[in-house]
């Protein structure tokens, strides 16, 4: 099974252009080689980062608490449903 | 092995054999099998050899499998677990709580309580055990589960009631699970996302990931990272 480019989707800008573009500046140069894993996988091919809005972005729900509206959207969106609402 | 099973190579209790376009898939954990394939006749095939070799009975189409129920329907399968639920909610005397509608509040407020009163720890390190185990079906409560299992070794009455909380979600939300279309792309894509300093004990980033397979969830991760520096990993 191929699987192509896995599209890896961030809603950080700077670091989707640092994936991009290794440039060091005085801002980045605490990063770690081995923290360059995804640099590599870009470069191979493997994964292609791309942009998504911040109200798009599913790993909301795992790193804050969010307001009922926004959790319920989101919850939805990653196909975590009611039973009565599937069948 | 010796009848031409692979092993997988993340999964090591992962079997699969090919034979031209028929695959069958089994998983093993302890004592207990699941298995699937797109050809009867392997099936049947792998239920005899099994049967020869141990003695092992066959109880037919999933519907339990450790602790999780499956439920196979024509549009797609549906993974919950209502039934551990309940008897957790049985366990803690909370069946008539009301109910809550997300697990954790925005402005939730987590220290380490110093003053409040201790709590008998045993019986609460069973409830935070059991909360992980509910992730399997419910990762929205991932980040609030974690945030509570965080004061295991001195908690207090405070920690506690943001648990119940957890609970008291759950509660209004007992059937949902996870769901997985038949009709859905093979296409794999991720999503990864970083709070800075939000963790208000220590101010360390929370990290959080999720993969999609279609359009369901099939992994995802959760992490409090203490470098800044791993902020592009």
């Amino acid at each position: 099974m191929k699987l192509g480019k896995v599209p890896l989707y961030c809603d950080n800008t700077s670091a989707i252009s640092l994936t991009k573009n290794p440039i060091q500046h005085s801002k980045t140069k605490h990063i770690e080689i081995r923290h360059h894993f995804i640099r590599d996988h870009v470069r191979k091919g493997d994964c292609e980062i791309k942009f998504v809005k911040t109200k798009n972005q599913l790993a909301d729900l795992f790193t804050k608490p969010l307001v009922r509206d926004r959790f319920n959207k989101l919850r939805k969106k990653l196909n975590i449903l009611d039973l009565k609402n599937v069948i | 092995m010796s009848k031409g099973y692979a092993r997988g190579s993340v999964d090591k209790t992962l079997f699969i054999r090919k034979h031209e376009r028929h695959v069958i898939l089994v998983q093993v954990y302890v004592d207990d099998i699941i298995f699937g394939s797109n050809n009867d006749s392997m099936c049947n095939e792998f239920v005899a050899a099994m049967q020869g070799e141990f003695k092992m009975s066959m109880m037919g189409e999933i519907t339990y499998f450790l602790g999780l129920q499956v439920k196979q329907l024509k549009q797609g399968t549906f993974i919950s677990q209502s039934k551990y639920y309940f008897n957790l909610l049985k366990k803690f005397e909370l069946e008539n709580c009301k109910e809550v509608v997300t697990p954790t509040t925005t402005n939730y407020l987590m220290d380490l309580d110093e003053v409040g009163q201790q709590v008998d720890s045993t019986k609460h390190k069973g409830l935070t055990g059991s909360l992980l185990d509910l992730i399997t079906s419910r990762p929205t409560i991932q980040f609030s589960v974690c945030l509570y299992a965080r004061f295991q070794s001195n908690l207090k009455e405070s920690h506690y009631k943001d648990a119940k909380g957890i609970l008291k979600y759950l509660k209004g939300t007992i059937n949902v699970g996870l769901w997985y279309p038949s009709n859905s792309k093979i296409t794999l894509s991720g999503f990864s996302n970083f709070d800075y300093a939000s963790c208000k004990l220590d101010r360390k980033i929370i990290s959080g990931t999720c993969h999609l397979l279609g359009s369901s969830l099939i992994s995802w991760n959760r992490k409090k990272a203490s470098l800044y520096g791993t902020l592009h990993s």
